[in-house]
Formats: C-alpha cells, structure tokens, sequence
C-alpha cells in the first residue's frame, strides 16, 4: 500500500534513459525520479549532460533507450507540442522569447496552437466564440503576468525587458501552459544577486502552486536553499542523489567538480 | 488631431476601400486596368503576408500557385462549361489544396533550401502549362471563358469589396493565437514547439490561407485579362509579389495593400522615360529600400508611415516596421 502511493506521487519517472550522438554517449543508462510537489536539481560538471536530458524528456532529440513516463504514461517519442500540452513546460539555457513581440503576446504564446479553442474560421469570423476564447486566454495570462510581477510591463516589447525580467517572462509563459512539470535550464545565469533573490522566491511561489520542478543549476547556494533532491551527472551517468547536504559531502560528486585530488582542496 | 488619427486608425480600410471604389470615376480606361491589376495582386500579396511576412516562410513559387487559380478557372469553364461562380469556387479549393501540399517539404526545409523547393515547384507548373497543350492551349494561351460579372466594373467593385473582406480577415489573424503561432515560428521554431504549438499544423494552414489567396486573386486575374498565358507567370512575377510584401513591411495589412498598388502601377508612371523606364524602376525600389533599410532596420510602407507619423492600423501590439 504504502508502495503503491510512493508510485503516485512520482510525476517524472525516467528509466535507463541514453542518447548516444554518433559515438558520443551523452545519457548513459540514466535513472531519475521526481515526486509531485518536489523541487529537483540536477548538477554536474560543464558537458556531463543536463541540458541533453531536458531535451530528451521535452521531445527535442529522440531517444536511444530507455522510458520516460510522465504522470504514469509513457511519453518517449512524442513531438514537443504535445508534451508540453500533457504539462511538462520548459525554460532554455539562452532566453528564447519572441523580442519583436509584446510581454502579453509572450505570454499568451504559452496557451499554445492546435490543441482546440476557436479555430480559423472562428478567428477570421471574429465569432462569439472565438471572443470568448480570446478573453478567457487573455484573463488566464494577465493572472500569470500579475503573479510573475510583469503585469506593468505587458505591453512593453519583449527585446526592450531588462534581462533579469526576459528570464521572469520566460517563466511566466511556461506557465501560462499549465504545466505539472517545470524544468527551469539554469533559471539564475546571468542574474546579479537580487535577481536572483526574486527569482528564488518567484520559483518558491510556483512551488507552493504544486507544481513540481526539475531545475539545471550551476550555483550551489542556490540549490541549497531550493532543492528537496539533488541528483548529480558526470559523463551523463548519475553518479549520487540525495539532499543536497548530504551531497555536497559525497568523495565522487567532489571529484567530479574539482577533479583528482579535490577531496584534499575540500 | 489626436481623434482623427484614432479615427484614421479605426477606419483606414474603409477609407482605402472608398478611394478604390470612386477612383474609377476619375481615370482612363487604360488606368482603370493598372488599378485593378493593383487590387487583384494585393489580394494575393495579403497571402504572402500571412506566408512570408508573419511565418517567415521564404516563397517564390506564389506566381504559380496564382497560375492554378486562374487557369483551373479558365479550363473548367473552357472545357467543362460550368457556372463561372462555380468555377471560381472549385478553382480556389483547388488551389488550396496544391498549395497545402508545399508545406510538407517545409517541415524539413528552412530558409534557401525552402526558396529553391518553391522556385522549382514554380517552374514545373509554367513548363506543365507549357506542355499541356489539349488542357491549357499552351504558348497560346486560354480564353473565351465567361466573367463572373458581365460588366467590367461589378467584377472590380467585387474585387475591391472582397480585398476589404481579406484585408479584415489577415488583420484578425496577425492578432489572435494563430497569428502569434505563425509569428512565434518565424522567431523561433523550437520554443514555440516547445510551447505547445503545433508547429506543423501552423505551417500547413499558413501554406494553405496564402494558397487560397492566391487561387481567389488567380480567378479575379482571369476575369481582368480575358485571356491567359504561361507567360504572365514566371519567376519574375514571383519575384515582383516578395517585392511588394517586402516593402509593405512584411506585418502590416494596410502596408501590403498600399505597396502592391504602388509597385503595380510604379512602371506605368514611369513610361515617360520609354526604354530607360526599368532602369529607373529598379533604381527607385533600390533607393528606398536602401534609404529604410537603414533608418527603420526595415524597409516598409509601414516604416514610412511611422517616420511621417501617421499611424496606419498597424496590429494592437504598435509595432511599425521594426524587426527585433
């Protein structure tokens, strides 16, 4: 019984997971899992994987081996449209949002195409439909934007956002898709410290929502103060988990930062 | 000032559509035809600005896809003898059919690679139209087919009144989730995937919304001419409708309309100048493209408009002819 309910709570389940790029193996045999409501890191040394592995879960690369079920449904395979619709949102290592485009137009891209609402002939008709369609999207974002904090900006082309905002807007879209998953590709680099002080909280805040988050991270107090579960890749095999204090302790994950002879220097 | 201008912006297309419909009254037979023709392929250019100018999908094949349109429409009337509104109907869904069919190679192709696949589509419906002889008529061409109106002036009020109807319709596009969706893939085709937008299915219905434009703007070219040849569609045709997209700012509606009308009759003014006359033309496009690319990173009609301060109806989001 008490087996059975640990299985629920797992959002993210991913088993044996490898890619290989020609003779490069990228994700070798990789295990994770990520229980609903938690908030995950995953860290490791330049190269050893990460962004590989969002990638993977998000349908951006096919996979060589191994599952990845999402709320108990497998999802390998998948385009990334209808991963993202099943609710796993992604954020990207490089902002990639729409700069000639409004915060609010951002926004509103996160409610995404195809998946039903008014279609074209709607649209062209300017139907009571599609009317409806459109203000209930457009309330569903301006709550987001307001509770992102960028509601003032929303008018404000995207390119014009101070950079620390552009990660927040990013954010924000994610989760105008109504995601159960967030995965978050180093949400702090780039940002000075206060930015990363709101964004520490706006992260809490999604949280508390009981969305459950996978996060890359390079900055340790970071994930010291956020992560539930740290897991740790090097060579894109897993090589700890556990709570971050417990692994920042652990001789491999140290020598896999510093290198041989690490263990003395920490 | 300040209302006229909200005014303006309220209602540019029915004052655009008010200046086409009593221009008539005041011109030449001769420039009643360059008129129309600027009408007829700002119809199709309004496509164009749904393919190129928000998905950002590079065609040159949009001569031939205007080709089908007017030439389904000769041919079944010709050989078939059916009702010319009927004819015009099939001849659209016809198209728009075909034109659906140049998205797939999109899926896989970007940027030149998709040019090159739209420029051959392009040349294999000229030299089919060549070839075709016992269908098209071939170098001879195809005529003595009935227009939906008897009278040359219904079949232009019509066609002014239908490009105000597209103009709308491209107008509520470029501001809903579709719109955005086709906009987001010009942008960045992975993060809107990610996104949750079906990218494919986007691509398809842009193909599709600019193909039908084109067989719409292809029927009314039938009804103009009379008459048609493999010659009225080369590449060259092609080439002049990116033009006019181009310099209509690539997201403005009222842009697109503004710039096929002027590029459609820029050679007729120049005639005075007799053979240097394409000289001239090619030079003057050059300079204003030049003059825009540098002041408003876009060359545009639209940009234009912002630099004398009138703002012509462009999307809610404000955005002239700028490019970020």
């Amino acid at each position: 019984m008490a087996e059975q309910n640990q299985e629920n709570r797992i959002v993210l389940k991913i088993e044996g997971l490898t890619k290989r790029f020609g003779g490069l193996v990228a994700v070798n045999e990789l295990n994770i899992n990520v229980e609903q409501g938690n908030i995950c890191a995953l860290i490791g040394p330049n190269g050893s994987g990460k962004t590989t592995v969002l990638n993977l879960i998000t349908g951006i690369y096919p996979i060589n081996g191994g599952k990845i079920e999402f709320l108990g449904e497998p999802i390998q395979g998948l385009p990334p449209h209808s991963v993202c619709w099943r609710g796993i949102a992604r954020t990207f290592q490089n902002i990639r949002i729409l700069g000639s485009q409004t915060v609010f137009e951002n926004a509103l891209l996160g409610k995404g195409y195809g998946k039903g609402g008014a279609g074209i002939f709607h649209t062209v008709l300017n139907t009571p439909r599609y009317r409806k369609d459109m203000a209930e999207s457009t309330d569903e974002v301006n709550e987001i934007l307001e509770f992102a904090g960028l509601t003032e900006l929303r008018r404000e082309r995207a390119c014009n956002l101070p950079y620390g905002k552009q990660r927040i807007l990013e954010i924000a879209r994610a989760l105008v898709t109504k995601p159960k998953l967030l995965l978050l590709d180093e949400p702090a680099a780039g940002l000075n410290s206060q930015e990363i002080y709101t964004l520490m909280e706006l992260i809490s805040k999604i949280n508390e929502r009981g969305i459950s988050i996978l996060l890359i991270e390079h900055r340790m107090e970071f994930i010291g103060k956020l992560a539930d579960w740290v897991f740790v890749l090097n060579h894109g095999s897993k090589i700890a988990e556990g709570t971050f204090d417990v692994i920042k302790e652990n001789p491999d994950v140290i020598q896999a930062y510093l290198g041989r002879g690490g263990r003395k220097l920490a | 000032m300040k209302k006229v201008k909200t005014l303006l912006h309220k209602y540019i297309l029915l004052v655009i559509g008010f200046i086409l419909l009593i221009l008539p009254l005041f011109t030449s037979q001769y420039e009643f035809y360059v008129v129309e023709r600027g009408v007829q392929n700002a119809i199709q250019v309004l496509g164009l600005l749904i393919l190129i100018g928000y998905s950002g999908m590079m065609s040159l094949g949009s001569a031939a896809l205007l080709a089908t349109g007017s030439y389904t429409y000769g041919i079944l009337l010709v050989k078939l003898g059916i009702s010319p509104w009927l004819g015009a109907l099939l001849a659209i869904i016809i198209t728009t059919l075909i034109g659906t069919l140049l998205a797939f190679p999109s899926f896989r192709l970007a940027g030149p690679f998709l040019v090159v696949t739209t420029v051959g589509f392009g040349e294999i419906v000229r030299i089919l139209l060549l070839n075709l002889e016992s269908l098209t008529g071939g170098a001879y061409g195809l005529e003595g087919y009935e227009n939906l109106f008897a009278d040359s002036r219904l079949v232009y009020a019509f066609m002014v009144v239908t490009l105000l109807l597209v103009a709308v319709g491209t107008q509520r596009i470029s501001n809903s989730k579709l719109g955005l969706a086709l906009k987001s893939i010009r942008q960045d085709e992975v993060a809107a995937e990610i996104m949750g937008v079906d990218v494919r299915r986007a691509k398809m219905v842009s193909f599709a919304l600019s193909a039908m434009l084109a067989g719409l703007s292809g029927v009314f070219l039938a009804n103009l001419t009379g008459y048609m040849s493999p010659d009225s569609f080369t590449s060259a045709e092609s080439t002049t409708y990116l033009l006019m997209v181009v310099m209509g700012g690539m997201n403005s509606v009222v842009g697109a309309i503004i710039s096929s009308i002027v590029i459609t009759a820029l050679p007729e003014f120049l005639r005075f100048l007799s053979s240097s006359r394409l000289l001239v033309y090619s030079l003057v496009l050059l300079i204003y493209l030049r003059v825009h690319w540098v002041k408003s990173s876009r060359p545009s009609c639209a940009g234009v408009a912002k630099k004398l301060k009138i703002n012509i109806g462009n999307n809610k989001s404000g955005r002239g002819g700028g490019n970020g």
